[in-house]
């Protein structure tokens, strides 16, 4: 594999053609012939397009050639949606065409577990090397990036962004980016790489590490070609940037016979476990705590205290919030004085009472005034971050609700901007039914989220998973810090 | 001849290595161990217990008994010949009791370490990601209480030193109740030792140092076992 040598540089190149050709292109809506024309063409993908069909003519209204050597020109890119065995007469045609890499979403090879198709993705694999030709893939949907207008699907956001993505699947991709875009995140690039008979995990890991679009690594990955390159590869690239992992697929535990101690406990390990936390990688449960984390790393700066101010929401909310932020490592600490002193100037009568987590309804009918009590526990030295927490349960009719949800997202959203101390907000994410997306009520929070992810501002569905986020980002900065000691 | 020890069980198509054995390979790796010698009679036993010095520890040495102390393979605090002599009479009659299948290579014989806290250092396999090494708290009870911390090799100092501590029952080496703190940094040396051997010779295949024993002033290792890979 010609990769091998610098695969960061090299990829580089490759992730910027100037032509591209889709063999296997269709004018038939719904194959995938079609769809990744039809992504490109949506996406304004700049560069030359050109569809490869054995029947010519034009598909949506550009000119097809009946095979890839017949472009008059030469081809960067190539995306390959023939069937498996199309795929070496594919790639003989390519060094003809100065192709620099060829992007296999063909599938139905190894991954059947059919020792045929086994059999045809090494010949595949292997030609490849041959000719110099390095392989995305196959099974896979490739390459999305922002900024150059190639995407794999309809509706990706084409705002580019900071974080750089690593996916052994692209479904998962593809859900994982339409959650983060959600929540305000954008991408500087991902990869989805399939079955890696060439470029693999590693090497794209080494050149996202270098990568200057890119500040932080999401990676899925089920199973990885190269254990020990994929340690040593992960750690160095943890100490550089935050990379975030969502490991799929359990873990093989051996029932290999052990004559030692050591041995018999380690059967029951689960390593990965061990590896990510020693290359001081992020991880990630579940898709849903993937997302929240790329939000907190993408929106958050390096915070590296964990002192917390709660504030907003009302009754057990607060006394939740408060369990729910200690069980992510982070420190509920008293109510600094500074801030003390802000209450007993405007309302004596609640020294003693308010703490934190605040209780916004016990200000009611007060001086203090929740916004500026707010801002002075922005103000505190005595916190190193606050967790803002909607409260969506106030208890006024209809009209009167809505004004104080309205209200105190925009406070949250006007301190937030002030940037004196990061911020994140938590606002409830209803799991509707058809029936209740037009509720009123619902809307009513849906809009306020939307408002507080459009104005920069991390939203959590839960103070549980806004803090669990941000105590891993917490871990993350700690650790890399001690690490550069 | 460095590390001629290993060496020479892989010449001879040796699988396991026995304490005596083990404690060498150890040794020449740079981890502190207790002197011992391999006693195969009666005589020879008394003979190195003297050499030693009073009290010993005297254990079975059989590649083919893993649990020493259920297999009644185990005497402790031996304090004059006679004492000695008849815990090698009992220890070898109740090995072949229990085990009459197992290759007996004899007794080892080593000075009593009546000091500090026992710890496990071991190292297995993964098939994945490569050499693991294991810290947790020592002795018999290692198999039922599993407190114990892996890291895949090679270690850095801050994995050394974080798999110390990472383990529940830290607050034991730190001095619990008035007991003495080890010393750490030795067992952060040991591991570092065993990372660095462990990397540049694969044919290991799995290893236990159990007991190491360590207190403020330092670790060494009481009980070892390595076994090679199959080639």
């Amino acid at each position: 594999m010609a990769l091998r040598s610098d695969p960061a540089k090299n990829l580089d190149a490759l992730f910027h053609p100037s032509s591209i050709a889709v063999v296997g292109a269709s004018g038939t809506p719904n194959t995938f012939g079609y769809l990744f024309m039809e992504y490109l063409l949506k996406a304004g993908y700049p560069g030359r397009l050109y569809p490869v069909n054995p029947r010519g003519g034009t598909i949506m209204g550009i000119q097809a050639y009946p095979r890839l050597q017949e472009i008059p020109d030469d081809v960067d890119y190539v995306i390959s949606c023939v069937g498996a065995e199309n795929v070496p007469d594919l790639l003989r045609q390519c060094p003809e065409k100065k192709v620099r890499v060829v992007h296999l979403f063909t599938a139905r090879l190894s991954e059947t577990g059919d020792e045929k198709a086994r059999e045809l993705e090494r010949e595949i694999a292997a030609l490849a090397e041959r000719l110099g030709i390095p392989l995305i893939g196959p099974n896979c949907m490739g390459l999305y990036y922002p900024k150059e207008r190639i995407s794999y699907a309809y509706d990706l956001p084409l705002t580019p962004g900071p974080v750089g993505g690593i996916f052994q699947s692209g479904g998962a991709s593809i859900t994982y980016c339409r959650l983060a875009d959600l929540r305000g995140v954008s991408f500087s690039k991902v990869v989805s790489y399939g079955n890696a008979v060439d470029i693999n995990e590693c090497d794209l890991l080494e050149y996202f590490v270098e990568d200057e679009e890119t500040r932080i690594i999401a990676i899925y990955i089920e199973g990885v070609r190269d254990g020990r390159r994929f340690f040593s590869t992960l750690r160095r690239a943890a100490a550089v940037k935050p990379v975030l992992v969502l490991k799929g697929g359990k873990t093989g535990a051996g029932n290999r016979s052990t004559a030692s101690h050591t041995a018999s406990i380690a059967g029951s390990l689960n390593t990965w476990e061990v590896l990510f936390r020693q290359c001081n990688a992020v991880q990630a449960a579940d898709m849903e705590e993937l997302v929240d984390l790329t939000a907190a790393f993408c929106l958050l700066p390096e915070i590296t205290g964990k002192r917390v101010g709660v504030a907003g929401g009302s009754g057990g909310k607060v006394v939740l919030s408060a369990d729910e932020c200690e069980q992510s490592g982070l420190e509920v600490v008293a109510m600094p004085d500074d801030v003390m002193a802000y209450i007993r100037d405007r309302a004596p009568q609640l020294v003693g009472w308010v703490s934190n987590p605040v209780d916004f309804s016990i200000l009611a009918g007060t001086a203090v005034i929740p916004g500026e009590l707010l801002e002075s526990m922005a103000k505190s030295p005595g916190f190193d971050l606050l967790i803002t927490n909607v409260t969506e349960e106030n208890p006024y009719e209809d009209r009167t609700w809505a004004g104080l949800i309205e209200h105190e997202t925009g406070e949250y959203i006007t301190i937030a901007r002030k940037g004196i101390k990061p911020i994140v907000a938590t606002i409830i994410n209803p799991e509707l039914g058809y029936g209740q997306v037009d509720k009123w009520r619902w809307k009513t929070l849906l809009k306020q989220r939307e408002i507080l992810v459009n104005n920069g501002v991390p939203v959590f569905s839960s103070v549980r998973r806004a803090a669990a986020a941000v105590g891993k980002l917490v871990d993350y900065y700690r650790n890399k810090a001690y690490s550069e000691v | 001849m460095l590390y001629s020890t290993l060496d020479e069980a892989k010449a001879g198509g040796r699988k396991s290595l026995n304490e005596v054995e083990a404690k060498m390979v150890l040794q020449q790796a740079g981890v502190p161990v207790n002197p011992t010698i391999l006693a195969g009679t009666r005589d020879e036993a008394v003979a190195s217990a003297r050499q030693m010095g009073f009290p010993v520890v005297l254990k079975l040495v059989s590649a083919d008994v893993l649990h020493k102390t259920e297999a009644g393979g185990v005497a402790l605090n031996l304090a004059d010949d006679k004492q000695v002599g008849e815990a090698f009479d009992r220890i070898m009659r109740s090995a072949r009791e229990r085990y009459p299948q197992a290759v007996i290579d004899g007794v080892s014989v080593q000075k009593m370490i009546g000091r500090g806290m026992e710890v496990i250092v071991g190292m297995s396999k993964d098939s994945q990601f490569g050499p693991l090494l294991m810290f947790g708290l020592g002795g018999v009870l290692v198999e039922l209480f599993r407190d114990v911390s892996f890291r895949i090799v090679p270690l850095t100092r801050r994995d050394a030193r974080s798999m110390i501590s990472e383990i529940k029952g830290y607050p034991m080496l730190k001095g619990f109740r008035g007991s003495d703190p080890v010393n750490e940094e030795a067992i952060i040396d040991v591991l570092l030792k065993l990372s660095d051997f462990i990397d540049r010779h694969p044919e290991i295949e799995e290893m236990d140092i159990n007991p190491l024993f360590v207190d403020g002033e330092g670790a060494i290792a009481a009980d070892a076992r390595i076994i090679l890979a199959s080639v």
